[in-house]
């Protein structure tokens, strides 16, 4: 006989200014098998949840229902209550009286009406519930960090150093990713390289870190604590192990036309290339697409001249097979280039360029050593225009959203332009300044009141060319839309920061939400911004949204607390709310048929097919089986299966019937 | 059809098959499936346009199974239901031999998979050119007259379960219509049941459906069924450019999921 408790929450006034909580915990109070019935103001609270946990063992409850919010919040609260007071925890269910009654509803009769309806199907659920288990997998203390930008390596590097093993993988030739590429760092000015390069060099000399470059992820596979995941490592054409990294081959190499991708296409690299000096790890790769042997069958001057005869020109591929425990995305982002502006010229004027070609100008160790000459001829400009928002927060381009690290750089660049060419004049076209973070605004107003870039508030409708100058036609909004026409040399635009190449890709292989940007997305973007919403999987850096340094690092050390967090257990628990194909007596097994449409139709590939064998070792019968372990209940193979064998725990046919029933029926 | 008769004669002399299951005429001359274990009895083979039962309905009984290997006369819905059947892991095509028919009543030499599968390829597979009329002029028909039709055509419904009987894709040893624990649908004839079960089924062929027409013909009370499953084939061509029973390791359109399907249909 069942023995239900009721608890009404009156949520503070949520629930209570609209809903008459006296009369719905009177009213199911009188229901038949209801035992208990009460209601308080917060449930969640001590004393409310002292109430459940008294009231289980006073009137020997069998089940629970708590009418306050959205699960998604309390539930394991009140469940762990339910627990506390000796009821198994999955005999507690919750009726959403807030979101689905309080708050969409006006103050009267129908509204109460509602919410007892919404309580007495949970009253009919509950009493069908069953004592469920918690799952226990085991987990592989083994993480992978994809991709090796600052996110990455700070990630990387925190993993190791709580002492498991980290396994990072980057697509291009060397780690570092952005931040390699910027000359100073806002807003202290300090150089990027040398602030970077030890953190390379620490991932690289970790024992706890294997580094795959040149590696990209194929397929994944399995769960959280027990992921396969299968790299390519991509032919280097290059023995690593005997390559001493004396850089000849590359200074050799015939063909030297290739744009340099480190460099913005604003530099020359061979074939055969380290893409910077400090690049780690410190060899070449035979870049295949461009190399003369590969295109005409002849040259291998750089195995000729290389002292250790370590060229391998018929290095295939390598696919690896990698068990992981959790994974951290670490992708970081793009940007939009010059020629993503029709009003700019499409990218046809050399001297319109963007924020991450003005970093390599700017750079010691660019292309042109630090000084600042504009890509046509090489001279300096003495009139600079800087454009902010160059894509970003422009509806009409599709990026409606803030790319949030360009009115920081673009103070930088003025800046830096500033120091560099004391005599020159600096203007930036602004929407708004977004400064916020600790000594940024500072940082701007240094640009402007020291430095005396002149800031105009304005956007520009279009920049074209004229003797040989550029012309920025704008407005300045704080001067009552005066037009306003500048003479440059040269124009910078920050343009927007996008998703990385690659990312929608990425994400359906491991599985991962993503938002229309193409940026993956966290499974609370307020309360789980490093978690995604498949369990495991970890995000950090600019691959969600883009990111100053700061902010990325911090993120990646969080991913990394999550990644330590799951590996300081040596077995999961997880809800036993999983789907379940049934099991009948010989000759039939299971009232399963084996189509195996559940399968393919499985978000989660938890669905394996397990084989019924007579003496003689004949298989009798397949059917479909649930891994619990990959299984996140989500019941869409319940809905589809036509035999109607998969049912899911916690919300199975029976309940959902008998929920469907009870609002059919009078009470 | 003496060759059909000289290959069937074959096949059961030889060992290749234990059965052979195809079309004879009764005592009354009406066509009925034959199974055939006997060479001498082959004789009785016919094939002829009366020929119209879907024969790969017994391809997935347990009795029939039994039998052992077994030789199956197949015009070109039969041929698709196989490939259905294989697609959806319920038969495996080294446990039959395709006696292959064509459209105008040639034995054709189905020799392995790859050749039935060249066959339905160069086959028209849209729904036959006798139902598109009838499904054109339902389409015509507003929401409101659709369903006022539909009523009173599914009220003369007695829940005997021909058409799923007569359908190879019905192959479930538990039909959902069995299962009482919760009853989903109900038992009795009703309006509301009646409704509930031809949906129902018209949804589990949805993209399974290779238009046989089976469904219809096997009514008693001559409800037409089958109108409903084809015009499910037709929507899901239209949708996803797919027919059903044209490759044997084809997934299903509902349970499989493309970066690039076409999401217009969701309101």
């Amino acid at each position: 006989m069942a023995r239900i408790g009721v608890f009404v929450c009156h949520c503070g006034e949520n629930i209570s200014a609209t809903v008459d909580c006296g009369k719905v915990a009177e009213t199911i109070g009188n229901l038949k098998h209801v035992a208990y019935s009460t209601e308080y103001k917060y449930m969640c609270s001590d004393p409310g949840q002292t109430l459940i946990k008294d009231a289980i063992k006073e009137h020997n409850l069998t089940g629970v229902v708590v009418s306050a919010c959205s699960p998604r919040m309390h539930e394991p609260t009140f469940r762990k209550a339910c627990a506390e007071g000796g009821l198994n925890p999955f005999l507690c269910e919750m009726a959403n009286l807030r979101e689905h009654c309080s708050w969409v509803h006006e103050k009267n009769e129908l509204t109460t009406e509602k919410a007892i309806d919404i309580v007495r199907t949970q009253v009919e659920k509950v009493k069908l519930n069953s004592a469920l288990q918690p799952i226990k997998v085991p987990v592989t203390k083994t993480a992978m960090v994809i991709g090796g930008g600052i996110a990455g390596i700070q990630s990387a590097l925190d993993i190791a150093n709580t002492g498991h093993k980290v396994i990072m993988i980057e697509r291009s030739p060397s780690i570092g990713g952005h931040m390699s590429q910027l000359s100073e760092t806002f807003p202290t000015l300090d150089c990027s390289q040398c602030i970077l390069t030890p953190r390379m060099v620490e991932v690289a000399q970790h024992p706890n870190i294997t580094l795959y470059t040149y590696a990209e992820v194929e397929s994944v596979e399995g769960f959280i604590g027990n992921f396969k995941v299968k790299v390519r490592k991509k032919a280097k054409s290059l023995d690593e192990k005997a390559c001493t990294g004396c850089g000849l081959c590359t200074t050799k190499c015939p063909q030297k036309k290739i744009p340099n991708e480190f460099e913005q296409g604003m530099g020359m690299r061979p074939a055969i290339y380290v893409p910077f000096p400090q690049a780690v790890p410190n060899r070449p790769v035979i870049d295949r697409e461009n190399c003369t042997y590969y295109i005409k069958g002849k040259c291998k001057i750089c195995e000729i001249v290389c002292p250790t005869k370590a060229i391998r020109f018929d290095q295939p591929d390598e696919i690896l097979e990698l068990e992981i425990g959790a994974i951290v995305v670490a992708t970081g982002f793009d940007i939009k280039h010059a020629d993503f502006f029709p009003e700019y010229g499409h990218g046809r004027y050399k001297d319109i360029i963007d924020g991450l070609q003005f970093e390599r100008l700017a750079s010691a160790s660019g292309p042109t050593a630090g000084v600042i000459k504009r890509p046509s001829d090489g001279e300096i400009p003495k009139n600079i225009v800087f454009i902010a928002c160059a894509g970003s927060r422009d509806p009409a381009k599709g990026i409606a959203y803030c790319s949030k690290i360009c009115c920081m750089y673009t103070a930088k660049h003025a800046m830096l332009y500033k120091h560099k060419v004391h005599e020159g004049k600096a203007h930036v076209f602004y929407m708004d300044i977004r400064s916020g973070g600790k000594n940024y605004d500072e940082f701007v107003r240094r640009a402007i009141e020291e430095d005396h870039v002149n800031y105009i508030r304005g956007r520009v409708s279009t920049v074209f060319e004229r003797d040989g100058k550029l012309i920025v036609k704008g407005v300045d909004t704080l001067l009552g839309a005066q037009q306003v026409e500048i003479v440059a040399d040269m124009v910078v635009l920050a343009t927007a920061g996008v998703a990385s190449s690659g990312a929608e890709d990425l994400a359906q292989k491991l599985h991962v939400s993503y938002d229309s940007h193409k940026f993956f997305a966290e499974a609370h973007p307020k309360l789980k911004p490093v978690e995604t919403n498949t369990a495991g999987i970890f995000l950090a850096g600019a691959c969600q949204n883009p990111k100053d340094i700061p902010d990325a690092v911090s993120q990646a050390s969080g991913a990394a607390v999550k990644v330590a967090a799951l590996f300081s257990q040596s077995e999961l628990t997880r809800e036993p709310l999983v789907a379940i194909v049934n099991r009948t007596s010989p000759p039939t097994y299971s009232t399963c048929v084996g189509c195996f449409m559940c399968q393919s139709v499985c978000p989660y590939q938890a669905i394996e097919r397990e084989e019924f064998k007579a003496r003689d070792g004949k298989v009798v019968k397949t059917v479909a089986k649930i891994n619990e372990g990959l299984c996140q209940g989500c019941g869409t193979c319940v809905a589809l299966c036509r035999s109607k064998s998969i049912d899911l725990l916690g919300y199975s046919n029976t309940q959902v019937y008998a929920e469907v029933v009870a609002l059919l029926n009078e009470y | 059809m003496d060759n059909l008769i000289l290959r069937a004669k074959e096949l059961l002399e030889n060992k290749t098959v234990q059965v052979v299951i195809g079309y004879e005429a009764g005592p009354t001359g009406v066509v009925r499936p034959a199974f055939i274990s006997d060479p001498a009895n082959a004789d009785s083979l016919i094939y002829d346009e009366r020929c119209v039962q879907n024969l790969a309905v017994y391809l997935t009984k347990p009795e029939v199974k039994h039998l052992g290997r077994i030789a199956i006369v197949s015009s070109l819905p039969v041929m698709r239901s196989i490939m259905m059947l294989i697609s959806e892991q319920q038969i495996s095509y080294d446990e039959i031999v395709v006696l292959g028919i064509s459209a105008d009543g040639v034995l054709l030499d189905i020799a392995d998979l790859s050749v039935m599968q060249g066959y339905i390829d160069k086959s028209d597979l849209s729904n036959p050119v006798k139902y598109k009329e009838l499904l054109a002029e339902l389409k015509k028909l507003t929401p409101a007259e659709k369903f006022e039709y539909w009523q009173k055509e599914l009220s003369k419904c007695i829940k005997c379960y021909a058409c799923r009987q007569a359908c190879p894709m019905c192959y479930c040893t538990r039909c959902t219509v069995e299962v009482n624990q919760p009853q989903w649908i109900s038992v009795q004839s009703n309006a509301h049941g009646n409704m509930e079960w031809h949906i129902l089924r018209a949804m589990h062929l949805a993209g399974r459906c290779i238009s046989c027409g089976e469904c219809g013909r096997a009514c008693p009370v001559g409800i037409p069924c089958h109108l409903l499953t084809m015009h499910l084939t037709d929507q899901v061509y239209n949708y996803f450019k797919v027919y059903a029973g044209t490759s044997e390791k084809m997934n299903s359109v509902m349970s499989t999921y493309e970066p690039n399907d076409k999401e217009s249909f969701i309101v």
